[in-house]
């Protein structure tokens, strides 16, 4: 018993207004991309026949499928960093320090920057990367360089520093949570029956936090794959991803390639989801 | 937890690595803080040639077209009426999850679709769908729609999370003693799941405030501040904006604080209530 009977019309009712909400203004658009992608004609109109042109047009141009290549080879090194800085950042947060206070402070110190603007953290590396940068003067002040390094800004590797530091987080989450609940019991097993240290963490912690890793590694996927903010921010538009095709297709006002750039990164995300749950059943992590 | 440290030199090396990234997360921050106090001459990078709150006070006197405020206000407002949407939704949403209706795994994997998918194919596609029924976007209207639905998938799975630590017994009680289920919800299910409520505001409030995709394809002609420090962005990078992003930086942090002292208010409360 409780406020809400079980199978009864009142649980219907109260599911209808969130699921219509997401069918209005998530599903419906989504399938509408697809439709448009297949639109003929010489007119960007519905009323004409439905084809592959457009994404035959696309997939034959060359520097296309090197752009994509090259998103796919980013979004691959980012998950990389990513997952292993992650990894080492919860596993140091919650098993490595004891005191409850500093553990909140390093958390909060962790967190807090995920609930600011995603945007102005990308623009606040502008001035951190520059010639005149803060980096630049901390590397220079230790003695590591000694003129100041250009290539910070506007470039792969700027982009790719922004996207560590705002992606992390991502990856580390879902660590932070499955070594949660890890038993202690099971570790201290293993301790007794006088297994290494190394051997309890690569045979009970390591495929005990891996659905947190795959999620985690999911979500930094998701993220890079469509970055285009980080890119036109520290990349100075110099440099182009998936994402900044789309919007570029779309500032051109061609709808149809846009819908076909798309429909692309939607099935690469779809392909990356389907594998991620071929390794993990996601239902069972949150029982 | 509470596992005894075998290895000093991996707590070390983790140790490193962890304090490094947090340097390194937040020293871009810092430099845009401290750069948005610069003097009248001072560029968008060091040296900040004096210190002074020209840039702040350039902010709040600007021309027409670099006008801050109203695209402030209205992300503000669009903000909280988000906030306020997803809330009673995601609320809705949960409760009903809890009475296991048909269909409701393929409902959860709904919801969790606006998670999944990126900002700019949702906006994209809404625009699409906005144009072929003929409706002009607005930051009030075709925006509004679509930040809801970047935020209510948080807060839904926040409100679950809520409602699966929740100790259904109590419910139980009151309606054993005659409460009925309207009752029994305000006034035992709605003060334990209060926590759970601000956390939803807070994710509403601060997802719609923060998002740019979503708006960039929807907004329409009055846009909101992201997209107008943005535009800003493509024109030239001036100390002003790092003065903006100081200001919103300083709004959010501001909003969390007060979320954390509520909860710690609340948590006193309870504690020094008799049992």
């Amino acid at each position: 018993m409780s406020t809400i009977r079980l199978r009864s019309p009142a649980a219907f009712w109260l599911a209808l207004p969130a699921g219509l909400w997401m069918l209005l203004a998530v599903v419906l658009p989504v399938l509408l991309i697809v439709w448009v992608s297949l639109w003929g004609g010489t007119t960007v109109s519905p009323n004409n026949p439905i084809t592959f042109d457009n994404y035959q047009r696309f997939l034959s141009n060359e520097n296309y499928l090197w752009l994509i290549g090259d998103t796919l080879l980013q979004t691959a090194m980012i998950m990389t960093i990513t997952g292993v800085m992650g990894y080492c950042i919860a596993y140091f947060l919650t098993v490595k320090v004891t005191s409850p206070g500093w553990r909140l402070a390093l958390f909060l110190a962790f967190v807090i920057p995920f609930w600011t603007s995603t945007l102005i953290r990308a623009i606040a590396f502008v001035p951190f990367l520059g010639v005149n940068g803060l980096l630049n003067q901390a590397l220079m002040g230790i003695g590591l360089i000694e003129r100041p390094i250009q290539a910070f800004l506007y470039s792969r590797l700027g982009i790719s520093m922004a996207q560590v530091s705002l992606y992390t987080l991502l990856a580390s989450g879902p660590v932070v949570y499955m070594l949660n609940s890890i038993p202690p019991a099971l570790r201290e097993a293993a301790m007794t029956l006088k297994a290494p240290p190394i051997i309890v963490f690569w045979r009970i912690v390591l495929p005990l936090t891996l659905p947190g890793i795959i999620i985690g590694q999911v979500l930094v996927f998701l993220n890079v794959l469509a970055d285009f903010i980080t890119v036109t921010t520290v990349g100075g538009n110099k440099l182009a991803f998936l994402g900044n095709l789309i919007l570029l297709f779309y500032e051109g006002s061609q709808i149809r390639m846009t819908a076909v750039v798309s429909v692309l990164l939607m099935l690469l995300m779809l392909a990356g989801v389907a594998i991620a749950l071929r390794i993990v059943d996601i239902r069972k992590v949150g029982s | 937890m509470h596992w005894k440290t075998r290895s000093r030199l991996t707590s070390w090396l983790l140790g490193i690595v962890t304090i490094g990234f947090l340097l390194f997360q937040w020293a871009p921050m810092f430099t845009m803080f401290t750069l948005s106090f610069a003097g009248e001459n001072g560029g968008t990078t060091f040296p900040m040639n004096g210190v002074s709150l020209h840039w702040y006070h350039k902010l709040w006197e600007a021309d027409l077209f670099d006008d801050f405020k109203p695209p402030m206000l209205r992300s503000f407002l669009l903000a909280l009426a988000c906030s306020a949407t997803t809330v009673v939704l995601s609320v809705c949403a949960a409760q009903a999850m809890r009475g296991r209706f048909r269909g409701n795994g393929l409902y959860f994997y709904l919801l969790l679709l606006g998670l999944m998918a990126p900002g700019i194919l949702v906006g994209f596609g809404f625009a699409i769908l906005t144009r072929l029924l003929g409706i002009e976007g607005a930051w009030n209207t075709t925006a509004y729609v679509v930040h809801v639905s970047w935020a209510l998938p948080f807060g839904f799975l926040t409100m679950l999370a809520v409602f699966n630590r929740f100790d259904p017994r109590l419910e139980e009680a009151a309606l054993t003693l005659g409460a009925n289920r309207v009752t029994a919800f305000r006034r035992i299910t709605w003060p334990i799941i209060l926590p759970g409520i601000i956390g939803t505001a807070l994710f509403g409030f601060s997802l719609s405030y923060d998002e740019y995709a979503r708006t960039l394809f929807t907004a329409g002609s009055d846009g909101t501040l992201p997209l107008a420090v943005m535009a800003t962005l493509d024109r030239q990078l001036t100390p002003e904006l790092y003065a903006i992003g100081t200001v919103t930086t300083a709004m959010s942090l501001t909003v969390i604080a007060l979320c954390v002292i509520g909860f710690w208010l609340r948590a006193r409360a309870l504690r020094g209530r008799p049992s």
